[in-house]
């Protein structure tokens, strides 16, 4: 993330200055009047090379599609569970699945893919940090968390289809 | 009778205002400027009536009261530091021009300080103006500009309340300097205190909700407040000032100033005709080369000023000039002060009309000036730079 400068300008209202990763800048001046300029400004440049003029409800407009709530990519949910490289997934169990039925232990997940089942959901009862000994049963969700490349050699070395959305 | 021929030359003086400013706004000009002129145009054709001299007291006690009710302490804190440094250089390099200026023209020292502070003080109205309609907002000088204007509205209306009440007082010592900064300081402390420790008193009073009865209500505030002022020997202007201020932490504000806005702008108007008509121009010739002087150099001198500004705080050269260049059009204040003081007119040069002259220069030059500053500011560089070469 990149600094927000913050500055008031007396009698016009605040200026924020954004220094973006291209060497480029960004200014924006809330007017009091609740007016929005935004400014591009190219590299070491002192003179804008943009203007767009903006009122309080287009700001607000553009705002939300900045932000990714008035469209949301695919990408955002995967994205937010990403710290440092570890990512958490909730996978569904099936009936099917060679996982169902299974002691832990017995198909010795840590081991295999380097992925721990942090949490089973069954039904109602949600089980945190599971015993070894604990039996996934079909229609358990679980929730394990572990780097990319071991999600992925997770995913293929179970076969699994049903990688939840939430 | 005085009232009858009052009101006819009153709405001939409206309609005037309205047809020139119509104009004035289709050419971009600053309002003052030309509100002035329809004065010096009018003055042939009737007389300042005791009526409009007195809205024109009117207009400077609501232009005073608007300006302290849209005042942000906030703004003061949060930047002090810079606001206070970038403020005292302008101070330094402008206000001795028209000390010094005063006294080589004969001035006594109320006079010479008076002229001090007409060339000084830049309008905050026609620079702000500037700023927006040239897009220069985010530009790296603009903040400078923009404190330094806070600091010099703080200074002159600190500066008014003392001008005037040491002319009140007749003449100028050590020990009616003293009297008279005591008597400012103790009437800024009632204010001061009262809008701290009576905020919530106040929030209640002026929370009615009645229409009628609140803009009665605000207006007694403002001239009561103006009047008062006036009684102890201070100017009225500061009255509503400090009034404006006292106001400006309420929740009401924004209902304040709607309401307040329509008789500001009637009444200042009024002021800027009636000083427009004080200008005596057909005597004028020997003062069109003194105002010009007087131009140049204060011009200058806030061109340099910037420049220097701007190698202090690392700005370009580009910035730092074109921060000086913003701070050249001088209007409202500087004709507040000239018309509040009552001048001795033996002087060789009168005081109103010499201020008239130069705020016109100041605004309409001044204005162009800005407006074509990068043009101008590009010029000077490239002449340096060759002359580097």
């Amino acid at each position: 993330m990149s600094e927000v400068k913050e500055c008031d300008l007396p009698g016009i209202g605040k200026k924020f200055t954004l220094e973006l990763n291209s060497n480029d800048k960004l200014v924006v001046v809330i007017h009091s009047s609740g007016e929005r300029e935004v400014f591009k400004f190219i590299e070491d440049g002192e003179e804008p090379v943009s203007v767009t003029k903006l009122t309080d409800e287009e700001a607000h407009q553009i705002g939300a599609i900045l932000a990714g709530t008035y469209f949301q990519p695919v990408l955002e949910e995967e994205q937010k569970l990403e710290l440092k490289n570890v990512t958490m997934e909730w996978i569904k169990i099936t009936p099917d699945s060679n996982l169902a039925n299974k002691k832990i232990e017995e198909v010795d997940i840590r081991k295999m893919t380097g992925v721990s089942i942090t949490t089973i959901i069954r039904g109602e009862t949600v089980i945190p940090n599971p015993r070894s000994s604990e039996t996934l049963q079909p229609q358990d969700t679980i929730i394990i968390i572990g780097n990319n490349e071991q999600i992925k050699n997770f995913i293929s070395t179970f076969e699994i289809k049903h990688r939840l959305e939430k | 009778m005085i009232v009858n021929e009052s009101v006819l030359s009153l709405g001939i003086s409206l309609l005037a205002l309205f047809m020139a400013g119509f104009l004035a706004t289709r050419i971009n000009q600053s309002l003052t400027a030309v509100f002035i002129i329809v004065g010096m145009i009018l003055q042939n054709f009737f007389p300042v009536t005791i009526i409009t001299e007195f809205i024109a007291t009117l207009g400077i006690i609501f232009m005073l009261f608007v300006f302290g009710l849209e005042f942000s302490f906030t703004n003061v804190f949060n930047n002090q530091k810079k606001i206070f440094y970038s403020g005292c250089y302008d101070f330094l390099f402008n206000f001795p021009v028209g000390l010094f200026i005063g006294w080589l023209i004969g001035y006594d020292l109320i006079q010479s300080l008076t002229l001090a502070g007409i060339l000084y003080v830049t309008s905050s109205v026609i620079v702000a103006k500037s700023i927006i309609d040239l897009k220069r907002s985010a530009n790296p000088e603009t903040e400078y500009v923009l404190n330094i204007l806070l600091f010099e509205d703080m200074f002159i209306a600190a500066f008014l309340a003392f001008i005037v009440g040491i002319a009140n007082y007749g003449y100028f010592d050590t020990r009616a300097a003293f009297f008279v900064m005591l008597k400012t300081a103790a009437f800024f402390a009632f204010y001061i205190t009262a809008s701290i420790t009576s905020k919530k008193f106040i929030d209640k009073i002026v929370g009615i909700n009645h229409t009628e009865l609140f803009v009665i209500l605000i207006l007694s505030i403002i001239v009561l407040s103006a009047g008062a002022a006036s009684q102890i020997g201070l100017s009225e202007a500061i009255g509503a000032f400090l009034a404006g201020l006292l106001l400006s932490e309420t929740r009401q504000k924004q209902k304040i100033l709607e309401t307040i806005k329509p008789f500001q702008q009637f009444s200042t108007a009024i002021f800027f005709v009636t000083f427009g008509m004080a200008i005596d121009y057909k005597h004028a010739g020997n003062m069109l080369p003194m105002g010009v002087l007087l131009f140049l150099i204060s011009s200058f001198s806030k061109v340099y000023c910037g420049y220097f500004i701007g190698e202090k705080y690392r700005l370009s050269k580009k910035a730092g000039l074109r921060l000086g260049f913003s701070l050249i059009p001088r209007g409202e204040f500087s004709i507040i002060l000239a018309g509040t003081i009552a001048m001795n007119h033996t002087m060789p040069y009168s005081l109103k009309s010499l201020t008239g002259i130069y705020v016109l220069l100041s605004a309409v030059v001044g204005s162009i000036l800005v407006n074509k500053s990068d043009w101008i500011i590009k010029r000077i560089v490239e002449k340096e730079g060759q002359g580097v070469q």
